[in-house]
């Protein structure tokens, strides 16, 4: 059956807040249009939102730029970086490309799957803590196999390697 | 550079373009038909569906005819020679079309836009009905309600973009977007959950496979049993061409119809609902007319005529007429009201209106009367006859303060309680006639036979009926006849008519 | 040519785009400009602009983002009569796979980079430079922020670039993770802040780009070249590396030096900047050191992922646009991906077609529904359920794919993958029921990038 409606709006937050407020003023400035400050502005607001990026953030995002909160959602679907579901308190990323493959990726996938709790990639592990991601190509491939925990690249990467810096994560 | 390229030749026949134009664009304008998904003429160009593929002699690869220019680089002097049917061109339509089938589901049995789903059609028509493919298919959401008309299937949809485009370059309300990328892409709605256009529902006209639906249309009938007329919109005076649809009297849609000077491809949400009242369960089949003791009694056409004929020799006065009444209706009208000694005027409401398609008049055909010298009621007019099809027009107490004796309605809840004769009043779907819009263009409305009871009187008829039985002298004149002197009008001198000229509509005025 | 090689038939290293990578804070103003920094930039402001675009129309430098284009011809193309503003986006995404050689230009010598985007600009009369750089590079962004600031402060950035009457300012645009966006409209896209969906061309960027206007495009290290270019000569870059072929006007050379690199399964991975020339097995042996211990080389893609792969027979290529193309491959961006002889074929296009399928925008049909359906039968054959007419299908699909999209993502899927199917046809069969005795195939020829 077709649900009736669609469920009640989301209510937007009041964005930018005080802290972001130079920041996002300083990047509207360098481009002609509201519209092109999107990309910079939500991974601003992926940041300070609990690494992602809710409804009501998107609805707050998109009334400050003066674009659809359909707009943003394209966004956050399209560019793999951004999270439009509540996201652990850690993201590792691992690199699943060809020469990381080659070098060994896939246990790297399953070690940190196994580290996160989680069942699969994507999605949150049981305790909340890890969310781990599959990605393409970081551009680290002669020091391959490459993951990112929490933004910050690592190299030559062997699941001992990995698992010690989860376990650093609190 | 008077040397430019300015022709193209199409299947081996040389065609002349105007600079800009496409090849699909010629093509079309000379009945050269190519699919096409993403293109539509009133929006931007695409090019993402790879359908309209066709074959460009010395280019191993066929290219997409929607975009291609039928004016070849500046360095080649000669025409390009394009071929719509050959071999290259069905290779890659069908190469195309493969695809497009792969992940799409396979329930054109139970898909509302069976019979007119462009990719039903061109996927029998290039004989890959059956995708090669064992390979499951990826599933996407279905049934997501976009707003309060309209539903989308995910799965269905062929990602053409043709609804962004429409929101972001016609509306320019962009309620929709593209979310997720690869075969995961899909539409998405603005979690505001409704449009704010009045003009949504011209996607799912535009959309070219079943993805976006009417609620109100869903599962209502096949399209392969519906009858089809051209007809204008009457809900507001702008004249939007629109196609009617109905089946076994019943009026099931309203679809625009592409008219360039003066509603493009588009329509107004309301103007597409504008057809409930048509069905009411309390339409008026037959005549009625009160007797003795105040009941109403059902009449054959000549009792009640001579009744209402007998009725205004008693109480002779105006005529207030709907403001939906075509120009026949209204000179007729006069005539009648003419052999009272009588008026006949008009009533209309005014509402809203947005600059566009909507205007705040909502008499159909207020500028018709307006050229006849038909005047607008006053809000108690006081009448003879009330013709009434439109609630909004002539409301309950207007009505009843009019006093009319005789009474044509489309619906018997708008009887007033001092008519003595009723008629049945066809719907505007149910007559022909001829509208001027508020700008001046005089359109013909077409009648729709699947609209409507059955054997309902000729309005047009009745009223000449009518004048008869009051003027002895009177000279049948036919609705053609009405028409010729219409014409003849120093009102009309600089109106094209549909019915008298071939200049497309509107270029007279 | 040979006469590149030393004496133990090594052939050598040019450093030009790399003379600073070992230097200690190279990425500082204070040790750039020890080192030369922005005094190219000083000479070209004496400059006339259209002789800077005569002198790297001379150079015959071509793109190195992949395409291989010629970049003075490209800047050529700007209108110099518009009253729009016009634009440079640096193209800093770097997210073909295996190629990460822009990278260690951004993160050791961020002034040369930012050198040849105001050349550029000053050239081709831009007024602002966006240097799109992947989200997945955060040291990159902070150097060329860093290095931006700096020479803001020291007026070589600004209103009036190194006090002369040119006015240009620069950003760091961050991507968020999209191969797409790579892809030069994609990227402008990207830039306004839209999805990466490729535009379907005309018109094409020099007319109108970035919001609208004239915008020039260019790879990291095609306009890391220019410095040099002005400093020595357009003459000079075209004397290095491959000289075009005089009876093939599609065979333009490849002049100058390149960023080369390697990685997958290599001893040692890395990249180094050579003339054009270097054979693809010189750089595997002499600089790759070859493959790891107790295995071979089996198949290599010579430029990131999108080229057709080419054997271990086939590695007597020099390493130059042109005969890269002659042996049905490309030079992509010139970072190759090494496969050794412990490799599944069918997991390498398996791997390849998901990269694809995943990248795709989306927005054409053959694309997008055609990668991932490769995808599913590559996954069929691994799991044992293929047969031979998969293969089959396979060859149909590409056909139906290559050249029929609006941007180039889709060709560089089936590149790699028609090319590994029918080379190690063999790999395939053996895993599908009753075929597994299938002999080597010795098909190589009939793969083309071109
Ligand atoms: C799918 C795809 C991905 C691309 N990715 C990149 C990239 O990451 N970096 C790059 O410089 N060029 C990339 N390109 C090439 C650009 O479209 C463009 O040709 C280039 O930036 C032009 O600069 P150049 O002439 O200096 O090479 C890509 C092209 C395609 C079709
Ligand atoms: S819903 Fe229809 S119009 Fe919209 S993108 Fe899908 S197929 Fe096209
Ligand atoms: S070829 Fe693929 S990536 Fe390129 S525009 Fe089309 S769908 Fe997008
Ligand atoms: S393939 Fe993993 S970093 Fe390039
Ligand atoms: S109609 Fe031409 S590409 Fe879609």
């Amino acid at each position: 059956m077709i649900p009736p409606t669609n469920s009640a709006p989301p209510v937007a937050v009041q964005f930018p807040p005080k802290e972001l407020k130079k920041e996002c003023e300083d990047i509207l400035s360098r481009y002609p249009t509201r519209m092109a400050a999107c990309l910079p502005i939500l991974l601003l607001a992926q940041k300070h939102y609990d690494n992602w990026v809710s409804p009501e953030v998107e609805a707050g995002v998109a009334e400050y730029l003066g674009v659809s909160d359909s707009h943003i959602r394209g966004l956050l679907t399209f560019y793999a970086m951004y999270n439009a579901k509540p996201a652990g308190r850690h993201e590792v990323w691992v690199c699943r490309t060809l020469t990381c493959m080659l070098r060994g990726a896939g246990k790297l996938r399953d070690t940190a799957l196994g580290c996160a709790k989680a069942k699969t990639t994507g999605e949150v592990g049981e305790d909340g803590k890890f969310l781990v991601k599959d990605m393409e190509c970081l551009g680290l491939c002669e020091v391959a196999p490459a993951v990112f925990v929490d933004g910050e690249a690592h190299v030559d990467v062997t699941p001992e390697k990995l698992t010690e810096l989860m376990e650093a994560c609190d | 550079m008077g040397d430019a390229v300015n022709t193209i030749f199409i299947n081996g026949t040389e065609y002349p373009f105007k600079p800009g134009q496409t090849v699909i664009q010629v093509a079309q304008e000379n009945g050269i038909d190519i699919q096409h998904y993403c293109y539509h003429p009133g929006l931007s160009i695409a090019g993402n569906c790879r359908i309209c593929m066709i074959e460009v002699e010395g280019n191993p690869q066929p290219q997409i005819s929607c975009k291609l220019d039928c004016a070849p680089p500046p360095w080649i002097k000669e025409p390009l020679r394009v071929q719509t049917e050959s071999e290259v061109a069905k290779q890659g339509r069908e190469g195309t079309m493969e695809m497009l089938l792969v992940n799409h589901p396979l329930d054109c049995p139970i898909c509302d836009q069976a019979g007119e789903c462009h990719l039903q059609d061109y996927s029998y028509e290039v004989g890959q009905g059956q995708a090669s493919t064992t390979t499951a298919k990826t599933k996407l959401p279905k049934n997501v309600p976009f707003g309060s008309k309209i539903v989308y299937d995910a799965e269905r949809c062929i990602k053409c973009t043709l609804c962004v485009r429409f929101c972001e370059e016609i509306t320019e309300t962009n309620e929709l977007s593209m979310q997720g990328r690869g075969d995961e892409e899909m539409v998405v709605m603005t979690s505001k959950g409704e449009f704010d256009t009045p003009y949504s529902m011209n996607i799912i006209d535009i959309c070219p496979v079943g993805a976006l639906t009417s609620r109100d249309f869903r599962f209502k009938s096949r399209l392969w049993f519906m009858d089809f007329a051209n007809s204008i919109d009457t809900s507001s005076a702008k004249g939007v061409n629109i196609v009617t649809g109905g089946r076994n009297g019943t009026f099931l849609r309203i679809e625009p119809r592409y008219n360039a000077s003066i509603n493009d491809w588009w329509m107004a949400d309301e103007g597409r609902v504008a057809y409930k009242y048509v069905n009411s369960p309390s339409r008026l089949e037959t005549a009625l007319v009160r007797d003795a003791d105040g009941q109403f009694r059902v009449a054959n056409w000549e009792d009640a005529i001579s009744a209402a004929a007998e009725a205004l020799r008693s109480n002779p006065g105006d005529i207030l007429l709907d403001g939906g009444c075509t120009l026949e209706e209204m000179v007729l009208a006069k005539d009648l009201a003419g052999a009272m000694g009588k008026n006949a005027k008009f009533a209309a409401a005014t509402g809203e209106g947005d600059g566009w398609l909507v205007t705040e008049e909502k008499g159909a055909n207020a500028k018709g009367a307006e050229l006849l010298e038909v005047a607008r009621a006053k809000r108690a007019q006081a009448a003879s006859v009330l013709v009434i099809e439109r609630e909004e027009h002539v409301n309950a107490s207007m009505r009843e303060k009019s006093g009319a004796v005789v009474v044509f309605a489309t619906d018997g809840e708008h009887v007033p309680e001092s008519a003595e004769v009723v008629f049945p009043l066809p719907s505007w779907a149910e007559r022909e006639g001829t509208l001027v819009n508020i700008d001046g263009l005089a359109q013909w409305m077409e009648r729709n036979p699947a609209i409507g009871p059955n054997n309902l009187p000729v309005f047009v008829e009745i009223l000449e009926d009518l004048i008869g039985e009051l003027d002895d002298d009177y000279a049948w004149r036919g609705a053609d006849g009405v028409r010729a002197e219409i014409a003849a009008l120093p009102a009309f001198a600089k109106v094209a008519l549909p019915w008298q000229t071939e200049t497309p509509v509107g270029a007279g005025s | 040519m040979a006469s590149k090689r030393d004496k133990d038939g090594r052939y050598p290293e040019t450093k030009i785009l790399s003379k600073n990578f070992g230097v200690k804070d190279s990425w500082t103003l204070k040790v750039a400009k020890k080192n030369g920094a922005y005094k190219n930039l000083e000479k070209a402001l004496k400059m006339a602009p259209a002789d800077i675009i005569e002198e790297v129309k001379t150079s015959r430098v071509r793109g190195r983002g992949g395409a291989g284009f010629p970049t003075g011809v490209k800047w050529g193309f700007v209108p110099t009569e518009s009253d729009k503003p016009k634009y440079l986006v640096l193209n800093a995404d770097e997210s073909e796979p295996g190629t990460f050689k822009d990278r260690y230009l951004m993160e050791l010598d961020p002034h040369l980079v930012l050198e040849g985007c105001l050349i550029c600009a000053y050239a081709c009369g831009l007024s602002t430079i966006y240097i799109y750089v992947r989200g997945e590079y955060p040291k990159s962004q902070e150097r060329l922020w860093g290095a931006i600031e700096e020479a803001r402060k020291a007026g070589i950035l600004g209103k009036s670039v190194m006090g002369s009457d040119f006015a240009c300012e620069a950003y760091v645009h961050t991507g968020a993770g999209a191969y797409i966006c790579g892809e030069e409209t994609g990227m402008l896209e990207s830039l306004e802040g839209k999805r990466g969906h490729p535009r379907i061309k005309p018109p094409f960027p020099a007319v109108e780009g970035a919001f609208g206007c004239p915008t020039v495009i260019n790879n990291v290290e095609t306009l890391a070249h220019v410095p040099c270019i002005i400093e020595n000569g357009g003459q000079w870059f075209a004397d290095m590396g491959i000289q075009p072929d005089p009876d093939n006007p599609r065979a333009m050379g490849s002049s100058g030096t390149k960023l080369m690199g390697l990685s997958g399964d290599i001893k040692t991975p890395g990249v180094w900047e050579f003339e054009f020339g270097i054979t693809l097995r010189e750089l595997i042996e002499q600089y790759g050191e070859g493959a790891l211990d107790g295995r071979k080389v089996k198949a290599v893609i010579p430029g990131g992922l999108s080229m057709p792969v080419l054997t271990a027979d086939e590695l007597d290529v020099p390493m130059g646009f042109d005969a890269l193309v002659k042996v049905g491959s490309g030079l992509g961006t010139a970072t190759a991906i090494v496969m050794d002889d412990s490799r599944d074929m069918v997991e390498v296009c398996e791997n390849i077609a998901h990269f694809f399928a995943d990248e795709s925008c989306g927005q054409c049909t053959p694309c997008r529904e055609g990668c991932h359906w490769m995808e599913k039968i590559f996954a069929r054959i691994q799991g044992g359920e293929g047969t031979p007419a998969d293969l089959d299908l396979l060859e149909r699909l590409f056909i139906n794919i290559e050249g029929r999209t609006i941007c180039a993502l889709a060709d560089a899927a089936v590149w790699p993958l028609r090319s590994i199917i029918r080379k190690f046809r063999h790999e395939f069969l053996a895993k599908m029921p009753g075929h597994e005795d299938a002999p080597a195939s010795t098909e190589t020829a009939g793969v083309g990038a071109s």
